[in-house]
């Protein structure tokens, strides 16, 4: 097999995986085939907290058996690395030598710190570390804060332009669900990650990256991996510099198998062939012990050319957290200004399907996925608001003329996490999220004595009915078991700042009860005139 | 000269500046008027295709709303989530028919649109209307955005001196309003005066400046309907404006037509009352409208034509 081939496979399937998932998460009209939301289901975070057994079995063996090709071929966060470093031909040999890699040190307290870490909040049902260092929520954060709205300006462009001709065939869309703390946190994680990306290749996914730290310790042990062939190998470094994984050491003639994402690179720019993508377990090729690296790395990093960027990834990475961390807590203070209390709004209304508050909080990292996809674009990032552990996950806001479907399951279709459980449109019918509470005193019937019903009128279950206050005049009443928190009312009541109606959130939600019917009234079509 | 030639005369005038196949139709409209065409029609016992056909026969036919090259649009009520049994919207048939119809009358476009309540996709898709506009011709049109609505001033207004209408009725040659007989929580009827409200942007400003008053208000708007039609092939009894269940709604198969929006209302309401107790007192912009001179609740003193199938 030519030493290209594996290379070219790793690439075209790569982008078979990354650009329909950027294309799924960008898709706020719908365009795209709902199972394209499968390519979020094998993600590994996603597959550990929805529990789906079968799928983390088979990445593990995947990766027990070709090395860590998940961070190259499914991980879209990595993918997405390995596109920012392609477009500025990093570790490429036509380039200069500064362009090029070099052999590095694990980080390894470091990154089994941050493994360790998440783990433990994990177990404790916290997914606090997780939401920040999760490549697949941070690329979706990231596709549906930063890349969608382009693409949704781009569509309201195309549309403004054909209704100039007249033509219909587009349609308009405001933007609604970006925050100014979602944008924030996305625009960091696209920072961070570029950054080091295009300084030290997959060092996120080599230190930061709980995944990439999981699968390096299966990865390890690898039954096909990159080997230096030792009696070819002459310490050239060629395969070194293209390594964006830093992980070959060519003067040792050793490769740290946890830290490479099998990229294979490095296969073609050897000119001895003593670098090989091959069976690690053959008698006569015993691998080496490549995980302690400590007292080879030094003469490697002395040798190492020196390029004004060499070992500016680390150091830069930490000012620019650092930076994050020391802005973040800006950010809700400034974000809060000028915001009205609505009393009713101090809990987040979860989605449908999402069980209660404490199983949506366990299960979320915020990936944003259901945010793209609401069709009433209701599912909005929470802000610190509700505390840290609810930051940047969805909660229901209702405003003008947007309240979340009566029917509508789509959120809980897609969910890769499980944070939002499968419902049916029976079921998502009777989904009890939240209760309205009506406030007689600021209702137009009753402070202008003019006919409204507005609530009334939008509620699909008539949980919210007229009834007689004076003369002609109706106002509303909640019937609480009868309503399921949709939002209809509150969203079209005109009264302002703060509406007469408002959906107060229920915290473990409930099945609603349903309005008995009534046998249909048959009309006697030869008795019937025209009754004027 | 008299009035009437006066004002005959002004209105073409006033189209003429516009183009001269436009004036050649205002003329012939204008001849049409002194034809003893009745101010409104009802048919009855049919099914939604036979009840229109009937009743614009009876109107004089559609040639005479609808010229060649006319650009038209058709506002049915789409504003629910429901599907056509639920008589939340218009009947899918009828307007297909209404669309064909204006096809034969040689029409050059016919759009279909209305400013939802739910979700417009879905109720474009559940109502059947998207599917039957699209099956006879007719471009659907969204609704969805304040970018499609322009500004639009309502001089003879009480309240609502200025409103955003679509921009597709505001371009229009001719348009049709083509609202589901249906009990409303909050207005007690919507039909035709209560339709207008799907062609405007801005509908919380209704409900919070007297929602009666700014009904009638809204269908001063100069460019009147060339027909009201009023589908009420199936009413919604109660519980509108969405209804809970089918049990909600009773078959009445049977339509009204007029010029006159008062009226139209005023005769539906007639019709309503032989299912579900309704006061028309309490249907505030009926009254509202007729103040306002946009028609007339008398309807003995209009020249009726009521046909049974």
């Amino acid at each position: 097999m030519k030493s290209t081939v594996l290379k070219t496979i790793r690439v075209i399937l790569a982008l078979l995986i990354f650009i329909p998932l950027l294309l799924y998460f960008c898709d706020f009209a719908n365009i795209f085939p709902q199972p394209l939301h499968g390519l979020a289901h094998i993600q590994v975070v996603p597959a550990v907290l929805a529990g789906s057994v079968g799928i983390l079995i088979f990445l593990f063996l995947l990766t027990f058996l070709f090395g860590r090709v998940y961070c190259s071929v499914i991980c879209p966060l990595g993918i997405l690395q390995d596109i920012i470093a392609w477009l500025t031909r990093r570790g490429k040999k036509k380039n200069k030598k500064r362009r090029w890699f070099a052999y590095s040190k694990p980080q390894t307290i470091l990154r089994y710190s941050l493994l360790a870490l998440c783990v433990a909040f994990l177990i404790f049902g916290i997914t606090v570390p997780l939401l920040y260092l999760d490549p697949y929520s941070n690329f979706g954060r990231i596709s549906v804060n930063l890349f969608r709205p382009v693409v949704m300006e781009g569509n309201n462009l195309l549309n403004w332009v054909a209704l100039k001709f007249n033509n219909y065939n587009f349609y308009q869309v405001t933007i609604y669900t970006i925050t100014s703390l979602s944008l924030a946190i996305s625009i960091i994680a696209l920072l961070v990650v570029g950054v080091m990306a295009l300084l030290r290749g997959r060092l996120f996914c080599n230190t930061i990256c709980p995944v990439g730290s999981l699968l390096g310790l299966i990865s390890k042990f690898s039954v096909f991996r990159i080997t230096l062939d030792h009696s070819k190998c002459t310490s050239c470094g060629l395969c070194e510099k293209s390594c964006k994984s830093q992980c070959i050491g060519s003067k040792e003639k050793a490769v740290d198998n946890s830290r490479c994402v099998a990229c294979f690179n490095c296969l073609d720019r050897c000119k001895t062939n003593g670098i090989k993508y091959q069976f690690a377990y053959r008698k006569n090729n015993v691998p080496a012990v490549q995980h302690e690296r400590e007292t080879v790395s030094v003469p490697i990093i002395s040798e190492a050319p020196q390029h004004p960027f060499h070992g500016m990834g680390r150091r830069s990475f930490l000012l620019a957290s650092a930076g994050a961390m020391a802005t973040l807590p800006l950010i809700p203070a400034w974000a809060k200004k000028g915001e009205i209390v609505d009393v009713t709004k101090l809990t987040p209304i979860t989605p449908p399907g999402s069980k209660s508050l404490a199983h949506f909080k366990k299960h979320c990292t915020a990936c944003h996925l259901c945010i793209t996809h609401c069709p009433q674009q209701i599912l909005k990032p929470a802000g610190f608001n509700f505390g840290l552990d609810y930051a940047f996950k969805p909660h229901l806001v209702f405003y003008e003329m947007a309240f979340c479907n009566f029917e509508c399951t789509v959120c809980s279709e897609i969910c890769p996490n499980g944070a939002i459980k499968k419902l049916t449109s029976e079921e998502k019918s009777v989904t009890q999220v939240g209760i309205a509470r009506f406030v007689k005193e600021d209702c137009v019937v009753y402070t202008d004595r003019t006919s409204c019903g507005a609530c009334s009128e939008h509620c699909p279950t008539r949980a919210v009915k007229m009834e007689p206050f004076e003369g002609a005049l109706t106002l509303p009443h909640v019937y609480d078991e009868l309503c399921i928190g949709c939002g209809g009312c509150e969203s079209i009541c005109p009264v302002r700042p703060v509406k007469a109606i408002n959906i107060q959130a229920v915290e473990v939600h409930q099945v609603a009860e349903k309005e008995k019917e009534e046998k249909q009234k048959e009309v006697d079509q030869d008795s019937l005139d025209f009754g004027f | 000269m008299k009035r009437r030639d006066f004002l005959r005369t002004s209105a073409a005038i006033g189209v003429a500046t516009l183009t001269f196949d436009k004036l050649q139709a205002a003329m012939e409209t204008n001849t049409v008027m002194v034809e003893a065409v009745p101010d409104m029609v009802a048919v009855m016992g049919g099914e939604p295709a036979q009840l229109l056909e009937r009743a614009l026969k009876e109107m004089g036919g559609i040639e005479k709303y609808v010229k060649t090259g006319q650009s038209v649009v058709i506002k049915p009520n789409i504003g629910w989530d429901k599907k056509p049994d639920f008589a939340a919207n218009t009947n899918p048939d009828l307007v297909k028919a209404l669309i064909e119809q204006c096809f034969k009358a040689g029409a050059k476009k016919v759009s279909v649109f209305d400013h939802t309540c739910d979700n417009w996709q879905k109720c474009y898709e559940n109502s059947g209307i998207k599917k039957a506009a699209e099956a006879a011709g007719a471009t659907v049109i969204p609704g969805n955005d304040a970018v499609y609505y322009k500004e639009v001033k309502l001089p003879q207004a009480q309240i609502l001196k200025s409103t955003k209408i679509h921009q597709a009725l505001l371009e229009a040659d001719v348009w049709f309003n083509v609202p589901v007989l249906k009990h409303h929580d909050g207005a007690q009827m919507s039909i035709a005066m209560k339709n207008y409200m799907g062609i405007v942007w801005d509908r919380p400003y209704f409900h919070s400046n007297d929602l009666q008053q700014c009904i009638a208000d809204v269908c001063t708007y100069v460019k009147k309907p060339a027909l009201n039609i009023v589908d009420a092939y199936r009413c919604m009894r109660k519980n509108g404006p969405q209804g809970r269940s089918v049990s909600d709604t009773s078959v009445l198969k049977s339509l009204i037509v007029s010029k006159d929006i008062v009226a139209a209302d005023t005769a539906a309401i007639g019709l309503f009352n032989q299912v579900q107790e309704m006061d028309i007192q309490k249907v505030g912009h009926i009254a509202n409208g007729e103040k306002m001179k946009l028609g007339t609740q008398n309807i003995n003193k209009l020249n009726v034509k009521r046909i049974k199938l």
